[in-house]
């Protein structure tokens, strides 16, 4: 990293090395795919080849209808339902196992179970489906305005969900001097963590529990989950979560195949196992970004933005998912377009459309992708209009830092910060004004040279008032955490979030280093699994650093008094007298050391006090910050391009982020997780898309056809943080595990745009692959004949 | 099941297996060295990299049975190896990991780069691991941790890498090396010429979701006698490419078309419906398969149509083809659509043939198969330079 | 996905392995580095009843150099053409392919026989050795017969090999210490097959210019009269008019986006040559 950040230590601050990797380094990580059973089964889903169509009819092959199960056989699950309270909502039903219609390639239509996966393979594709065809509803739009064909016949239209927001528009609108608009577009793609979905279940007779391993950022919600479908009580479930390689907002919603293979166990009572191969995340795992966007500035002359005026189709595509339903992404799209901008009027006008696609599911950054990419090219679009430096345009429109904490346009609530000065530490880091003076020169090499700006600010662990507005069944509430003490002076943690790379093994080991002084090697983060950990709705929404990282520091905070009032006794002291110090109990005469205190509790009662705290040396305690509208990290990211014109290559050659996630529990963490998310925002930008044909076939099946980026793909970023403490949580920590995905499809296209600038070619649909590039420089040597065209 | 005998991690190892079970799914589920992971089984992702023989290797396309008398090496089998100690702690101090799942064949194939290329820099050891992906890091810690190995072995500090400036792809402008000896190629005749692109037929254009593929040849027989001979609707159908009819009336016709694109086979099996409109001079072949294995659909809408030209027949064929299912989800479409091309093409050259006049006969493949395949596409592809060179279509 | 089941055998020379393919009528496929093949196995986009693996066949694993010329056996691996830098010092230009070709694992397996055989149009071989003259001697049960790289190729996944052939040795010339050649491919990501290719050989004392693009829908394309062109008057022929109306001309279907990358392409792939 650029400059290396980081206190000294082990505590809230500190670049401790992660207490995860050994496992990993060594290959004794443990993985859902990894667990074998005896007796295991090998299940594998036939999936619709056809995006649109009635089911007429599934014929088994002979000999095998034992082993193969369409919807009917599975009678037992009940079909999944995400209600919401938003108005305009509507309720989709999905089979686990499609029935009556297929919806989308990659459906799940039927299950078989044999020996391996490849002799249920050979099985699955003897299965004769007779599927009728109908009209698939590929593009957004038009599926909007269709009401013959539907997704779902027993709605009136294809539309999941209108979303209206008005916000003085009419008045501030007026006031413009300058109006422009843009058509934006994101690509459909996929979230591709590296492990693909992967489950697990069987019956476990002496604890009459159905356990249920599965690769999930939510292991307490999909028990409510599994409960609620398959009509049992929780209490017959316990979910494992164990090493999870990669969720992403994937892996935080129930999946139709986790509810088929706990039945399967729940019915048979033997093991079953399912691993999602990459074939089928690609195609029937084509769920996120797509956002079309029609967006209007009204600014003034210096470019100064007055007021916003968007429409916002998001192509939903088949289902609403459980628990978060469809409604997350409109709503996010809808209340992040003003972003981290100060202006007064806002309308927005947002779609979302049921289309023949896998449903919509939050990805990493959820909405603020499309929104911030949206806002940024308009942002640059203005500067354009007013003839002015893109830079100055965006500083002047930012949220100053007097006005904190702020209510924008769209009445989010943003804690605190300095966003200008972030964008101006940018500027400098970067060598603007040393990349303007040679982008005057031209480069020898005939390519052209761009910069581009992009600033944010991430909503991270908003709570119970966000989540309900959002009209979602099931809402976060007290996030809870378990610290106890063992008998030898060491802690155990117990939290009910996951962790799956952020490296919590290791930060919330920090947070309580930080209250009870223990060397974290001696303090255990135990997750993943319902029947040992408290209830948490999970790891989604950059949420749990600041959620189960407080609830940690309470739990911390709650035992301090009673290690001082044991530690006294053993001090011959009063407690009033007596203080916590790293892990001692310090008095006027000597000091007692946490695992004598601990002996004496667990192992030594009759040195305790009499009056001794009976709750002992174990406590949980649920936190959620004071306010819960969401602590707000912010960050600019600025990048330069050089764009080939001959053939459409495009390569960043410098990247810079300053971000401010308030109080960095772990910098390297911070950086680890902004950096892997602009990788996977890079993705957005150039590379990742999930295309359809008109049929609704999906064409990118395999990483042939599917690009991900690798390393070289992928520049040296550089990041430089500031630390602005959110007022409302523990520690003024803030949630930032998405932030790095947001920005990078702006700061890549304002950039090319910037390089093209000249030519008159302007970019704005991901991902900007060479051909796309290369179209957009013909179209505009067709338009502007007289320019000089590469 | 076969027996194969070869040393895994140093031991000697004796398995019974099915010849299509993967090195890694034996690895994971049989060996039950579940570090090494399967993240793609299509060969690109890196997840499931091994030593095989001492090389980096994909496991997930190495197949078990081929291992047989191999050497091979998983995560597992470097506990005392000290340049991969030394890369873990490389890894951990750069926090080139996150969740953990490419790991292991992330460490194989650096280590495999660090003891190869010694003087690699942060540009080199980029490309060379390249070819594993990772989803968490954004690679610096990777590149980095990989470097700082490198650079202690070379008896120098780390140097993380920062870009400032221009790297990677830039073209490459160079000035002439040395003069240029000019000199005239011996076969110095000009190449033969490519076919030619039809000329669109139907302006109205293919309906959504349908590709179209346009064709036309000059048959030696007037419109009527052309006409006369296409009668037999069921033999036309049968023109086909790969064509195999099982029943046929006059109107419909039941049978299968076996298809061959490189090692990629599919069967659809289907019906059509056959129609001739005399006034239009007009024929149309409407029909839809499946290839079962698969669950990939076809449906296609040929018609011919027949117009004079110069007492001569010119006779055009339009396919509108829909696919459908696995076999369509690739991206690459515009090969698929050469091949169709190619179909089409072959379509016509069989109508010829059956035509009679002025037309080669077509012969079965080189594979002795009457599907649509190298030999035949050959002789299409000289066919149609022949009549080229004879002026005698288009 | 598992690959549908097959059976395997390793046989130990050419003739054994042709008999095998043979005896399996049709529904066999040769195995050898599996790169390609082992992705459609496992995607079941392939599902032969035989593998007859060929990667072990003494005779078609070693380069020689015979009488001006360099063998290389079929199942000589990507990886080893890269590090054979110094028994291919008279045509540098193979390992300089070999190098580009997707990852170092893949290289590792894949062999140059294989690629050919498969004749994916963005692969890197069939391109290379059409610029290269290079011969491809294919064995079956009729004998052997040698096939110039340049008509190899007939489009996409489809050659002049047999249903029972297979390819034994590819003869590359030498070249001689007057040649140059460049190669440039352009692709969106490291590693992947190209967007756009083009390889150039001139040599002089054999009295040989070739210009080839790649990555195409079909076979690779020559553009003739561009390299005889620079062949008889140097770096003045090479326009981008001229190339561009070569590339026009050659490759017809292309639409003005991709023309205009191939064309790039081909552009620097000769001034690559021209400056060696």
């Amino acid at each position: 990293m650029s400059e290396l950040h980081g206190k000294p230590g082990q505590g809230i601050g500190a670049r401790v090395p992660r207490k995860e990797d050994a496992r990993h380094l060594h290959g004794r990580g443990n993985f859902v795919s990894d667990l074998i059973f005896p007796g295991q089964r090998e299940v594998v889903f036939l999936r619709s080849p056809i995006a649109h169509g009635i089911l007429r009819g599934i014929t088994k092959p002979a000999g095998f209808e034992s082993v193969v199960y369409a919807r009917a056989d599975i009678a037992g699950i009940r079909n999944i339902e995400a209600p919401s309270t938003l108005p305009t909502y509507k309720l989709s039903t999905q089979p686990p196992l499609a029935q009556g219609k297929v919806r989308f390639v990659g459906e799940p239509v039927a299950m078989v179970v044999a020996k391996t996966r490849a002799e249920a393979e050979d099985i699955a594709e003897q299965i004769q489906l007779d599927i009728e065809e109908l009209p698939a509803l590929v593009d957004a739009h038009r599926a909007r305005l269709d009401t013959d064909v539907r997704v779902h016949n027993e709605w009136s239209d294809n539309l999941f969900l209108t979303l209206d927001f008005d916000n003085n528009f009419e008045a501030e609108s007026k006031k413009a001097t300058i109006v422009v608009t843009r058509e934006i577009n994101l690509a459909r793609q996929a979230m591709v963590p590296m492990e693909g979905r992967a489950i697990v279940a069987h019956w476990d007779d002496r604890a009459g529990q159905l356990i249920v391993y599965t690769s999930t950022q939510a292991p307490h919600v999909i028990r409510v989950g599994l409960a609620q479908f398959l009509g049992i009580d929780e209490g017959m479930i316990r979910v494992i979560s164990p090493d999870v390689g990669g969720g992403f907002g994937l892996k935080c919603v129930l999946w139709p195949e986790e509810l088929c293979v706990a039945w399967l166990a729940l019915t048979q009572k033997k093991p079953f196992r399912y691993i999602e191969d990459r074939r089928e995340h690609l195609t029937a795992g084509a769920n996120c970004r797509q956002h079309h966007y029609t967006v209007t500035a009204y600014a003034d002359q210096r470019g100064r933005l007055l007021a916003l005026d968007a429409q916002i189709t998001i192509d939903g595509g088949a289902y609403s998912n459980w628990p978060f339903t469809i409604g997350l992404e409109p709503g996010q799209a809808t209340g992040n377009l003003p972003g981290p901008y100060e202006f007064k009027g806002y309308r927005c006008k947002t779609y979302c459309v049921a289309t023949n696609k896998p449903g919509f599911l939050p990805y990493r950054g959820v909405a603020r992708t499309g929104v911030c990419f949206a806002m940024e090219l308009i942002m640059d679009a203005i500067a354009r209009a007013v003839d002015r430096d893109p830079y100055e345009v965006r500083y002047e429109n930012l949220i100053p830092p007097q006005l904190m904490p702020y209510n924008n346009v769209s009445r989010k609530h943003y804690d605190s910060g300095d966003y200008p000065r972030a964008l101006a530490m940018v500027r400098e880091k970067l060598d603007y004004d040393g990349w303007l003076a040679r982008k005057a020169q031209g480069e020898p090499d005939g390519r052209l040279i761009g910069i581009g700006f992009a600033s944010y600010c991430e909503q991270s662990a908003h709570g119970t008032s966000v989540f309900a507005s959002w009209g979602l069944p099931l809402i976060p509430g007290y996030d809870q955490a378990t610290v106890r003490t063992t008998p030898d002076g060491g802690l155990e943690i117990r939290v009910g979030v996951h962790s799956h790379g952020q490296g919590m093994e290791t930060t919330l080991a920090q947070v309580a280093h930080e209250v009870v002084g223990v060397p974290i090697e001696r303090i255990r983060v135990v997750h993943g699994d319902t029947g040992i950990t408290p209830f948490s709705t999970g790891t989604y929404a950059s949420r749990s650093i600041v959620m189960a990282g407080g609830a940690v520091g309470r739990a911390c905070q709650t035992l301090l008094p009673r290690y001082i009032h044991i530690g006294a006794h053993l001090l011959k002291c009063k407690p009033d007298d007596a203080r916590f110090e790293k892990s001692e109990v310090v008095g006027p005469n000597g000091r007692v050391s946490l695992k004598e205190i601990a002996t004496a509790w667990f192992l030594r009662p009759e040195r305790l006090p009499v009056d001794v705290d009976r709750d002992g040396l174990e406590a949980t305690v649920g936190y959620k910050p004071t306010v819960d509208t969401g602590a707000f990290t912010y960050a600019s990211h600025g990048a330069v391009i050089a764009v080939d014109p001959e053939v459409g290559g495009i390569e960043i050659l410098d990247y810079v982020i300053v971000e401010d996630c308030g109080t960095m529990v772990n910098p390297m963490v911070v950086e680890g997780q902004t950096l892997g998310g602009v990788a996977q925002g890079i993705g957005t930008a150039m590379f990742e898309e999930s295309p359809y044909d008109a049929n609704g076939q999906p064409l990118a099946s395999t990483f042939m056809d599917y690009t991900m980026p690798g390393a070289t793909e992928i520049p040296a970023i550089r990041i430089y943080h500031t630390e602005s403490p959110s007022p409302y949580t523990l520690f003024g920590i803030k949630g930032m595990g998405e932030g790095g995905a947001i920005a990078p499809p702006a700061v890549i296209f304002n950039g090319v745009n910037d390089a093209l600038k000249d030519l008159g070619v302007e970019v704005n649909e991901t991902p900007l692959t060479p051909k796309k590039l290369l179209e957009a420089i013909e179209r505009a040597r067709q338009a502007h004949p007289q320019r000089k065209v590469a | 099941m076969n027996q194969v005998v070869f040393t895994l991690n140093g031991e000697r190892t004796e398995a019974l297996v099915e010849p299509r079970l993967h090195l890694a799914d034996y690895l994971r589920d049989t060996s039950r060295l579940t570090g090494t992971h399967l993240g793609c089984e299509h060969g690109v992702c890196g997840a499931c990299t091994v030593l095989i023989d001492g090389q980096p290797a994909r496991s997930c396309i190495a197949f078990t049975v081929a291992c047989d008398g191999r050497d091979v090496r998983t995560i597992e089998g470097f506990e005392d190896d000290a340049l991969m100690k030394d890369l873990r702690t490389a890894f951990t101090r750069d926090h080139a990991l996150q969740c953990g799942f490419c790991t292991p064949g992330m460490l194989i194939a650096a280590r495999d780069v660090v003891m190869r290329c010694p003087d690699a820099d942060d540009k080199r050891i980029r490309s060379e691991m390249s070819g594993n992906l990772c989803r968490c890091t954004g690679y610096l810690g990777i590149a980095n941790a990989i470097n700082s190995v490198i650079q202690a072995r070379r008896g120098g500090g780390a140097t993380p890498a920062i870009r400032t400036a221009i790297a990677a792809n830039a073209p490459v402008v160079q000035p002439l090396a040395k003069p240029w000896q000019a000199f005239t190629p011996a076969d110095a005749e000009a190449a033969a010429p490519r076919p030619a692109v039809a000329a669109p037929l139907d302006d109205a254009g293919p309906r959504e979701g349908w590709q179209r593929i346009e064709e036309s040849f000059i048959a030696n027989h007037s419109p009527g006698r052309v006409w006369e001979i296409f009668a037999d609707t069921a033999g036309v159908a049968a023109c086909l490419p790969g064509a195999s009819i099982d029943e046929a009336t006059p109107t419909s016709a039941k049978g299968r078309i076996d298809v061959r694109f490189g090692p990629m086979k599919a069967s659809f099996a289907g019906a059509t419906s056959l129609e001739r409109n005399e006034t239009r001079m007009e024929g149309r072949i409407r029909g839809g398969g499946s290839d079962s294995l698969t669950g990939s659909r076809a449906k296609a809408d040929i018609t011919y149509r027949l117009a004079s030209e110069h007492d001569r027949t010119r006779v055009s064929i339009v396919m509108d083809y829909n696919l459908q299912g696995p076999l369509a989800q690739f991206s690459r479409s515009g090969i698929v659509k050469a091949f169709a091309g190619r179909m089409v093409a072959q379509f016509g050259e069989n109508l010829n043939a059956k035509l009679g006049g002025g037309s080669a006969p077509i012969p079965l493949a080189a594979g002795r198969t009457a599907e649509l395949n190298a030999g035949n596409v050959l002789w299409q592809w000289l066919w149609s330079t022949i009549k080229k060179l004879l002026g005698l279509t288009r | 996905m598992k690959s549908a089941k097959f059976d395997y055998t390793r046989p130990h020379d050419v003739r054994a392995a042709i008999h095998a393919l043979a005896d399996a009528l049709g529904e066999a496929k040769f195995l050898a580095g599996g790169q390609s093949l082992g992705p459609m196995l496992n995607l079941r986009l392939t599902r032969p009843k035989l593998l007859v693996d060929v990667s072990r066949i003494e005779a078609l694993r070693s380069i020689d150099v015979v009488n001006g010329s360099i063998r290389i056996g079929a199942a000589v691996t990507h990886a080893e053409i890269e590090d054979a830098g110094a028994s291919l010092a008279r045509n540098a230009m193979l390992p300089a392919v070999a190098r580009e070709i997707a990852y170092r694992t893949i290289r590792n397996r894949g062999t140059i026989g294989g690629s050919l055989a498969h004749a994916d149009p963005a692969a890197d071989w069939p391109l290379a050795l059409a610029a290269l003259d290079a011969v491809i001697i294919v064995n079956g049960p009729a004998g052997q017969r040698s096939i110039p790289s340049a008509r190899f190729m007939l489009a996409a996944f489809t050659t002049q090999l047999a249903d029972d052939e297979m390819i034994e040795a590819i003869i590359v010339p030498e070249l001689s210490p007057s040649a140059r050649w460049g190669t440039y491919k352009f692709c969106k990501r490291t590693g992947e097959f190209p967007d756009a290719a083009a390889m150039a050989v001139f040599d002089p004392a054999r009295r040989i210019a070739r210009v080839y693009v790649g990555a195409l829908s079909g076979a690779p394309v020559p553009l003739d009269a561009l390299a005889r062109g620079i062949a008889q008057q140097g770096a003045v022929a090479l326009t981008a008019t001229a190339v561009d109306r070569a590339i026009a001309m050659a490759v017809p279907e292309l639409d003005a986006v991709g023309r205009k990358m191939h064309a790039a392409t081909t552009m620097r792939a000769v001034q690559q040559a021209l400056a060696s």
